[in-house]
């Protein structure tokens, strides 16, 4: 089974939260990057999302933005981070992993091939944000015909509405509900302003588990939504804190432990 | 993918857009489809297009340049639009959309300034609060641009994210976009981005050939042989070709800036090397490195500046009803100087590429043929960046 699937159908039965975090893969070095992940894993993480750099990152707010650049001047790309990927499952890491990345990444690098390899490599999951409901027909005729390929992970908004039902009827792994209107980053007071009621119609709606993610940097940010969400998912902040620590491993546990405790 | 549905051209075009747009995209889709087909909607565009930007523009019959060169060369005089360019018509028509549709506040990207400009004279005109985002590098080379905006009452914002040009200019509109869509309208510049963007820049430029076929036919009392227009995103190309695509026996030529020369990777032809990717919302041909991220167009001309092209560019492409080509640098700024002492225009130098490849086709023409090239802007306010160029200073960055 995929690593996403089981672990969320774990928590379920468990009657527990989820918890994501976001690293762009590179930022600094792919070196770092492992090293991050596995304490991640250590800590217990439950899903690592891990951004795939790009030169034009439209859904991403400042921080990201930044730390595609520093990974991208950094030579990173696809192809070593599928090195790392394989690496990684070969040293027994089983920790579930998904791609955050734009849709031309996957594009440039053909869609076969890439889905291909990212069954090899062990990737688990994919959040394309640049690929709504409509467009992802392509890639979704090739996911199903390959064994062992990632999930795709679809992406709702508080303004999705009536777009809602179709697209967690399509849903795989989790709903990602995006807390506010435009990119990642910013804070609490950004989210939406119906937004417990946006994270409610949709956890009626859906049969795989429902996660919160832009703008959350405490499990406290959270707690107001906990009747309506399956766990929360947090990137600008995790990727402000490698940089405040200076990427140690140590801070990445901490923070991890500590969220899931409050969660 | 279902590639005849009305959101792509073949297969290029799209909605490669956040979920968060999507219902945005829809109703203004709806909102865009109605208006045109409402005739108030479409007396008040025709009312600005004459009062205020001065339209109809003359298709001016360039005697001396034909006369040099054999065949009979016309030129559809964009640049004696208010504002300068083509720019304003599409303008006025997604502003008063923008109005239509109960918005305030409206947005716009620029790379050289001229769009930023033409929207804000637009903003100024409908009374709505306009930001122009805008490249802390391409603020720096455009500095009376700059100050054009301002004195029209726009909020300038520097964008520094990425490379500091048109490029993220429109990755940072297309970021506050969604972010505020619900009453700020966002005014794309060229054909591009999302459908119905492509769609919409075509109608609102269509006039360009609607006018630019009623005159040829009344002064030749034929159509033109061959039609011609510079190509960035592609929004005086398509207003240039839109009338002209189902008269199979017009050749439609777009010319694309080559820069220093294909052959040195600096340039901004977009469909030479024909990779297609997804940028902006679209699917179309893009400059992309051997890792799919956008690589940065070189010209001279900041207008072509651009590592992309409209979708339905690159369906006429492929489907062989228009030809791109390029023109380098050099070779643009020789039929600018040109164009100057044989019939006294100083054109824009975006539009100087397609006046230059006019050249080199009408030398191999005959003198019974006719030729028309969209002179897409005026050039007044390249004169700084001519004279850098004639002194051998840098021009680009």
């Amino acid at each position: 089974m995929n690593r996403i699937e089981s672990r969320m159908n774990y928590l379920k039965e468990n009657n527990k939260k989820a918890f994501i975090t976001y690293t762009t893969a590179g930022f600094p070095d792919m070196k770092k990057t492992k090293e991050i992940i596995l304490a991640q894993e250590e800590a217990g993480i439950d899903v690592i999302e891990l951004g795939i750099p790009f030169s034009d990152p439209v859904a991403d707010g400042p921080v990201i933005q930044d730390a595609s650049v520093k990974a991208i001047n950094a030579g990173a790309n696809l192809e070593k981070v599928f090195v790392l990927m394989k690496e990684l499952r070969d040293e027994k890491c089983e920790v579930p992993i998904l791609f955050m990345m734009y849709y031309n990444t996957a594009y440039h690098y053909g869609l076969d091939a890439f889905i291909k390899k990212c069954a090899e490599c062990g990737v688990d999951g994919l959040i394309i944000p640049d690929l709504p409901y409509e467009e992802q027909d392509e890639i979704l005729a090739i996911i199903d015909k390959t064994e062992n390929a990632p999930v795709f992970i679809e992406l709702v908004s508080p303004v999705s509405r009536g777009r809602i039902a179709k697209i967690v009827k399509r849903s795989r792994g989790f709903v990602y509900c995006v807390s506010q209107m435009g990119v990642t980053g910013g804070d609490a007071h950004d989210f939406h302003k119906n937004l417990h009621d946006y994270l409610a119609e949709v956890k009626r709606q859906s049969d795989v588990p429902v996660m919160m993610g832009f703008g959350i940097k405490t499990a406290a940010d959270v707690k107001p939504f906990e009747d309506v969400i399956d766990g929360a998912i947090v990137g600008s902040r995790f990727i402000k804190l490698l940089e405040e620590s200076n990427f140690s491993t140590e801070a990445v546990k901490d923070y991890i432990k500590k969220f899931k405790e409050e969660m | 993918m279902d590639k005849k549905d009305n959101r792509y051209y073949g297969e290029f075009g799209g909605q490669y857009v956040s979920e968060s747009l999507m219902n945005t995209l829809d109703e203004l889709e709806k909102a865009f489809d109605e208006a045109i087909k409402d005739p108030e909607f479409i007396k008040q565009y025709n009312y600005y297009l004459k009062e205020y930007v001065g339209r109809e523009t003359p298709l001016y019959y360039a005697e001396r340049l034909s006369e040099k060169y054999g065949p009979k060369i016309y030129l559809k005089r964009e640049d004696l639009n208010h504002t300068g360019a083509h720019k304003i018509n599409n303008v006025i028509g997604q502003i008063l959309l923008a109005k239509r549709m109960g918005k305030t506040k409206v947005i716009a990207e620029t790379g050289a300034g001229q769009h930023g400009v033409a929207t804000a004279t637009g903003a100024a005109l409908f009374n709505m609060e306009c930001t122009v985002f805008m490249g802390a590098e391409d603020i720096e080379r455009q500095k009376l641009n700059v100050f054009r905006m301002e004195m029209l009452g726009a909020k300038v914002q520097p964008v520094t994210s990425g490379s500091s040009t048109l490029k993220d200019a429109t990755n940072e509109a297309i970021r506050t976009w969604a972010e505020r869509a619900e009453d700020t309208f966002y005014i794309i510049g060229s054909a591009v981005g999302p459908h119905p963007y492509p769609k919409m820049v075509k109608e609102f430029q269509r006039v360009i050939s609607k006018e630019a076929r009623k005159q040829i036919l009344e002064k030749e009392g034929r159509l033109p042989d061959v039609v011609m227009a510079c190509v960035g995103g592609g929004s005086n190309s398509i207003g240039m070709f839109a009338d002209f695509i189902d008269d199979k026996d017009v050749k439609l030529v777009g010319v694309e800036a080559g820069g220093l020369g294909i052959e040195t990777g600096k340039h901004a032809s977009a469909m030479a090397l024909g990779e297609v990717g997804i940028l902006h919302g679209m699917k179309t041909y893009l400059l992309q490195d051997k890792d799919g991220n956008i690589e940065l167009a070189h010209s001279i001309s900041a207008g072509l500046d651009y590592p992309g092209v409209g979708p339905e560019h690159a369906y006429l492409r492929d489907s062989g009803r228009a030809q791109y080509v390029s023109v380098t640098d050099d070779e643009a700024m020789q039929a600018l100087l040109e164009l100057c002492k044989l019939e006294g225009i100083i054109p824009a130098i975006e539009s100087s590429h397609a006046l230059a490849y006019a050249i080199k086709a009408a030398k191999t023409m005959e003198k019974d043929k006719i030729i028309v090239v969209c002179l897409s802007g005026r050039g007044d306010k390249d004169v700084n960046t001519v004279q850098r160029y004639l002194n051998g200073e840098e021009t680009n960055k």
